[in-house]
């Protein structure tokens, strides 16, 4: 990508020129300036003025004198003298639009500015020059200029010469090229500066060693990277670097980084050792007493004890220590107040089962039921009550957790209880049965075969002694009725109502998403649906699933800042294809700027395939996305890295480095460019450039590792950790990962060769040159894109990471580019085709008739009920996957048929054109495409007949609540009560409707021919 | 279940317990990163146990440029609140209060004078918590909001410039007991 140092002007003129001169090049009178600077070198024979000529020169539009400026550079660069820095200057501006295309700034203007540097560099210009490289990420130049620099200011106030050498030779030894040379030139310069520090009574600022925390934590760096374990073990400890030094010096940066490569190293002891020692700085005073009083440490620390050498003597301990800070607890902020509690409680926990139960009786009533009593005690009111306790709860045995629930939790609100408390009580009870019903503990094995008949229910319940699957559906239908009475009784009273606002949760969201999650668990959702070729709904009872959102959704109109519940939601609309609906839902949560990377995805990752109408919105449904990469990535530097080169923030501008990487290699970004382009590719509407050609697509190449962190954090989470997140059980598919984002890239990729029309006014003199030429690019592409999908492909992962339908496209498109590959080089003199073509066109032949048969012909008569009506709505990503296999079927035949008649047409010796029978069979697949297509188009037409079909919204709630008049079952009864009948879910209704119609009209948009 | 650290670039990944509350804005990248490159120290979070950002501070130290020294509006070396945010489900647990303390703390180390912030007029709940913390208002500074937080029919509304001393201000010389009675224009605010 082009970094443009001149966004805001061109650089200033040196003071020596004159007036006249000056004033027109300000003004931009860039014929004046070419005039009058010609005349000036011609009376001065300055040669600066020839280079404003130059540099003027090409800001005019003729390409011979815009590119005259690129042989200057050249010379410059060849000439080996030391450049003039304005010279420099002029030549940078001039080039500005070349930097990344035509110029490397790493082989021109880099060398060039280290090589003026060198001989000048006590200059103030010295470290603009340093800048201007850095902007560039010239990363050689760069740290060429920092050593002259460093050489030339050692042992000057002014530290930052000898760090920015340092730091920029450690990114340099981060890359592949002399690593090692620059590993050890890094690892050695700073082991000095250490040594120095550690040997110094009191080290100036002017002395070369460690003295900021930036310093040091940048050494610690550079150890954990390039050093040795030992050497950063032993350094740890040291009396003036070492971890508890530095604390004491209010210094926590370093205590954080290396109990994380510790634990990653499994130094237990070590881990230990500085935990103890750093907590106990807070109780003597050397720091004050909770500096490093996390829950994190605190957890760190136990653990470490239970792995300590002498664990038994560690873990006593860990407790005199925890003790002496419950002494403190008074003094605390209620934040440390908690973590102290929490640290009780996980002392407790990971203490083994002999310390705190010397006896080993066999008590429901154990130590850790009664420390989450106390823990709830304190902080059952409380917001994150239920996340704080989860985990432990979940550890519970059975008995425990029974007694847990019967005995102490009804009992925490004490013997005169308020309304609230009640009700606070009973959800948190709610939530944790539910959490109970995804642990392993609340289910016992049972012979799932009884006298040689299946019974489908391999587990025998321990809470309602049942047999059951997993979750136990008997709990669960249990746990729907208890929160649907609870809610109802928060709604019937008033003072309970009145009560809320001052509550630090509303019960009735928790109660709801009970209810909601538990439905939705019923319903036969899990993780991995839908099935290619089934509907999502041939797996899940849509009554019940509809039932948990319109549940979800009339809680969300009562707690409507809830942004957990506003996304399960968006996943939930989504997911069955009401995706103008989850849309209005996502607006409000005003997901913009720097938050898109991590959170876009959760709604618009496979967008064009659910519902590509989105796209014909008034506003580029993408653009700001689109605007948010285009100005971080602007320029090929990290955003903002001189502000931390000039601060002397030097783990900063290593972080920063890592980020912006990051950034350019987001699954986000790759998902931005491909769902834009694959909506434009489905409306027939006309790319502007290869997505090898986009600018935000410079680093992603085949190799590159795309990073995906989609942000679940807000989701609600009732959940053990021994079952996948609600999240992975909503999800249209697996989430955006490296493969998939690759698969994605290179579809487009041969999507682009395929659809490639050459500028009409491209007329080459020499045909035959030309379609050799292009004849070779296309092979090479495609063997490039064939061999990358396959290999895609092969990868033992990568079928967990997509849809059966995304597979099946990618698989055809394999297919295709092999395909395309063989028709196109093989001559046509060939006695007989090789098997390879068979090879491929028979799955593809296959594929088409499958997905034909699988997908639409069923479909493509009117829908004889509501719930096959649903069921074809709800389908339509692998409905578009039909319609993307097809097209590309087709589009590779035309490439084919199209290359052999521009062949046949240019050599009349007839030599040329393909082999007979691999342009029959491309035509036999263009049919079989073509056939598919029409096919498709009026499966969207039947669609869009049902849906303008009056009685929907009856249709709909009959499905979702029974029809009027008829008896119900208790669930259904339950969730009727709570939505206010049929009345109160008529507006819910309305909108699915509404969301499923406005789907279907954009797919009457989409070209299917 | 709230850990202090300083923030780090991948902390932007996990902001959706502030940034989605609609009272946190969400700036553009530069924008965090030019805090993050200038004030690493001031730039801290509290994080939950699975990572989620559940608080942040960002503040910067700095001083008015030079040519207004000799004006009456001019800021000596001081720590400066640029934002501050809690997560809704870690609210009332003093989260804000120690992010504040540590940036002080930050403050003190890079020997500034005083911590200051602005706050709109009409947020007493913000006005109250700083007052908590020995805060004062400075001065009044006149239509610094182009919107009104509870009056939609104005179109600005004035801050407070709240300011606490820190150790370097011995005599407490930075701060004043009637600042309500300042009042200064947005054009003098640098």
């Amino acid at each position: 990508m082009a970094y443009n140092r001149y966004r805001y002007g061109p650089p200033a003129l040196k003071s020596s020129v004159d007036v006249q001169l000056q004033s027109a090049f300000s003004d931009g009178n860039w014929s004046a300036v070419i005039r009058l600077a010609a005349k000036r070198f011609a009376t001065f024979k300055d040669p600066y003025y020839e280079a404003i000529r130059v540099s003027t020169e090409a800001q005019l539009q003729g390409t011979a004198e815009k590119c005259a400026v690129l042989v200057h550079v050249d010379e410059l660069v060849r000439s080996k003298k030391t450049p003039d820095i304005n010279t420099l200057d002029l030549y940078e501006w001039a080039c500005q639009d070349f930097i990344g295309y035509e110029i490397d700034f790493a082989e021109t203007f880099g060398p060039l500015r280290a090589r003026w540097v060198k001989a000048n560099a006590s200059s103030p210009m010295a470290s603009s020059c340093l800048q201007g490289c850095l902007e560039q990420w010239d990363l050689v130049s760069a740290q060429q200029i920092a050593a002259t620099l460093d050489k030339t200011y050692a042992n000057t106030t002014d530290r930052r010469y000898m760090f920015w050498n340092i730091t920029l030779t450690f990114l340099l030894s981060c890359t592949e090229a002399s690593r090692k040379v620059y590993s050890l030139l890094t690892v050695r310069q700073l082991q000095k500066a250490a040594d120095i520090t550690e040997n110094s009574e009191k080290l100036e600022k002017t002395d070369r060693g460690l003295l900021t925390e930036e310093e040091v934590c940048l050494y610690y760096r550079v150890l954990l990277s390039h050093g040795t374990k030992e050497e950063f073990l032993a350094r740890l400890r040291s009396p003036k670097l070492g971890a508890i030094s530095q604390l004491k010096q209010g210094h926590k940066l370093l205590f954080c980084e290396c109990l994380d490569a510790l634990e990653t190293w499994g130094e237990w002891d070590t881990i230990y050792e500085l935990c103890r020692d750093a907590l106990k700085l807070g109780l003597d005073g050397s720091t004050t007493p909770f500096f490093v009083c996390d829950l994190r440490i605190w957890k760190r620390f136990i653990a470490a004890a239970t792995e300590a050498t002498n664990a038994d003597a560690a873990l006593d301990e860990v407790q005199e220590v925890l003790k002496q800070f419950i002494e403190l607890k008074d003094k605390a902020t209620p934040m440390y107040k908690k973590n102290i509690s929490l640290a009780l409680l996980e002392t407790t926990f990971r203490l083994p089962s002999t310390t705190i139960n010397p006896d080993h009786e066999d008590t429901a009533m154990s130590p850790k039921v009664v420390q989450i009593g106390l823990f709830l005690d304190q902080y059952y009111e409380r917001f994150a009550a239920f996340d704080d306790v989860k985990g432990y709860v979940a550890e519970l045995g059975y008995e425990e957790a029974k007694t847990f629930l019967e005995d102490v939790l009804p009992k925490i609100p004490g013997e005169n209880p308020t309304k609230a408390q009640q009700i606070i009580i009973k959800a948190l009870e709610c939530r944790l049965r539910y959490t109970l019903t995804t642990c392993p503990q609340t289910l016992s094995p049972h012979p799932t075969v009884v006298e040689g008949t299946d019974q489908g229910k391999p587990f025998h319940c321990r809470v309602c002694s049942k047999l059951a699957k997993s979750p136990c559906e008997g709990c669960l239908r249990k746990l729907i009725i208890d929160a649907a009475d609870a809610h109802r009784q928060i709604t019937s009273d008033k003072e309970l109502l009145a009560a809320i606002p001052r509550l630090d949760r509303d019960p009735r969201l928790d109660l709801a998403l009970v209810m909601g999650n538990s439905l939705l668990k019923l319903s036969g959702l899990r993780p991995g649906l839908p099935n290619f070729g089934q509907s999502l709904w041939q797996d899940v009872q849509p009554d019940i699933l509809l039932q948990a959102v319109l549940l979800l959704d009339t809680q969300l109109k009562v707690t409507p800042k809830d942004n957990g519940l506003r996304l399960l939601l968006v996943k939930l609309y989504l997911l069955f294809g009401c995706a103008s609906y989850a849309h209005q839902l996502w607006a409000p949560l005003d997901v913009k700027r720097t938050i898109q990377d991590a959170l876009s995805p959760l709604f618009f990752d496979r967008i064009s395939s659910i519902s590509p109408g989105l796209f014909q919105g008034t506003r580029p449904l993408m653009e700001p996305l689109r605007a948010y990469y285009t100005q971080s990535l602007r320029d090929p530097s990290p955003v903002r890295i001189w502000d931390a080169f000039s601060s002397g923030s030097y783990t900063s501008i290593l972080d920063m480095a890592e980020y912006d990487k990051k950034l350019r290699t987001s699954c986000t970004l790759v998902m931005t460019l491909v769902e834009e382009r694959r909506a434009t590719r489905l409306f027939g509407g006309k790319l502007d450039a290869d997505i090898d050609d986009h600018i935000l697509a410079t680093d992603i190449v085949e190799d590159t590792t795309l990073v995906h962190k989609t942000d679940y954090g807000s989701f609600p989470s009732l959940e053990s950790a021994n079952g996948p997140p609600i999240q992975e059980f909503i999800r249209l598919g697996p989430g955006p990962s490296n493969e998939r984002s690759h698969l994605a890239f290179l579809a487009e990729q041969y999507l682009d060769l395929l659809t490639y029309t050459p500028p009409k006014d491209y007329k080459p003199s020499k045909a035959a040159e030309a379609a050799a030429r292009d004849k070779a690019y296309a092979l090479e592409t495609l063997t490039r894109i064939n061999t990358s999908l396959t290999d895609l492909l092969h990868k033992p992962s990568t079928p967990k990471l997509l849809t059966p339908a995304e597979t099946n496209y990618y698989t055809a498109l394999s297919l295709l580019s092999a395909l395309v590959l063989t028709a196109i080089s093989l001559p046509k003199s060939e006695t007989s085709i090789p098997k390879i073509v068979s090879q491929t066109t028979q799955p593809l032949k296959t594929t088409l008739t499958t997905l034909r048969t699988g997908l639409l012909s069923p479909k493509s008569t009117v829908p004889a009920t509501t719930q096959q009506a649903i069921y074809s709505l709800c389908d339509m990503p692998s409905f578009a996957s039909v319609r993307d296999v097809a097209f590309a079927v087709k589009l590779s035949a035309a490439f084919v048929l199209s290359h052999h008649e521009k062949e046949t047409a240019r050599d009349k010796s007839g030599k040329s054109g393909l082999h007979k029978e691999v342009v029959a069979e491309m035509k036999a697949l263009e049919s079989a495409a073509a056939k598919t297509l029409g096919e498709a188009k009026g499966h969207v037409g039947v669609l869009k007949g049902v849906m303008n079909e009056s009685g929907w919204l009856d249709k709909l709630l009959d499905v979702v609540l029974g029809e009027e008049d008829r008896e119900v079952g208790e669930l259904t009864e339950k969730v009727s009560e709570i939505v206010e009948g049929r009345g109160g879910a008529e507006e819910w209704a309305g909108k699915v409707v509404d969301g499923w119609r406005e789907g279907v009209k954009g797919w009457g948009m989409v070209k299917f021919e | 279940m709230a850990n202090f650290r300083r923030f780090r670039p991948d902390d932007l990944n996990k902001l959706s317990k502030c940034n989605l509350d609609p009272l946190t804005e969400t700036y553009e990248l530069s924008f965090y990163l030019q805090y993050y490159a200038k004030w690493p120290s001031l730039f801290q979070v509290a994080e939950d146990e699975n990572g989620n950002i559940i608080g942040y501070i960002m503040g910067k130290l700095e001083s008015s440029p030079d040519v207004y020294k000799f004006s009456e509006h001019y800021l000596p070396w001081h720590a400066h609140i640029t934002a501050v945010t809690v997560a809704p489900e870690a609210r009332r647990l003093g989260i804000g209060k120690l992010l504040t303390e540590q940036l002080e703390a930050a403050g003190d180390a890079g020997n500034a004078w005083f911590v200051d912030l602005f706050v709109r007029k009409t947020n007493y709940k913000a006005i109250k918590f700083y007052e908590s913390m020995g805060y004062s208002i400075f001065r009044v500074v006149k239509e610094y909001y182009g919107d009104h937080s509870t009056d939609p029919t104005q179109d600005s509304e004035d801050a407070y410039d709240m300011r606490k001393p820190l150790k370097r201000d011995v005599k407490k010389e930075h701060i004043r007991a009637d600042g309500e009675k300042h009042e200064i224009d947005p054009t003098d605010v640098w």
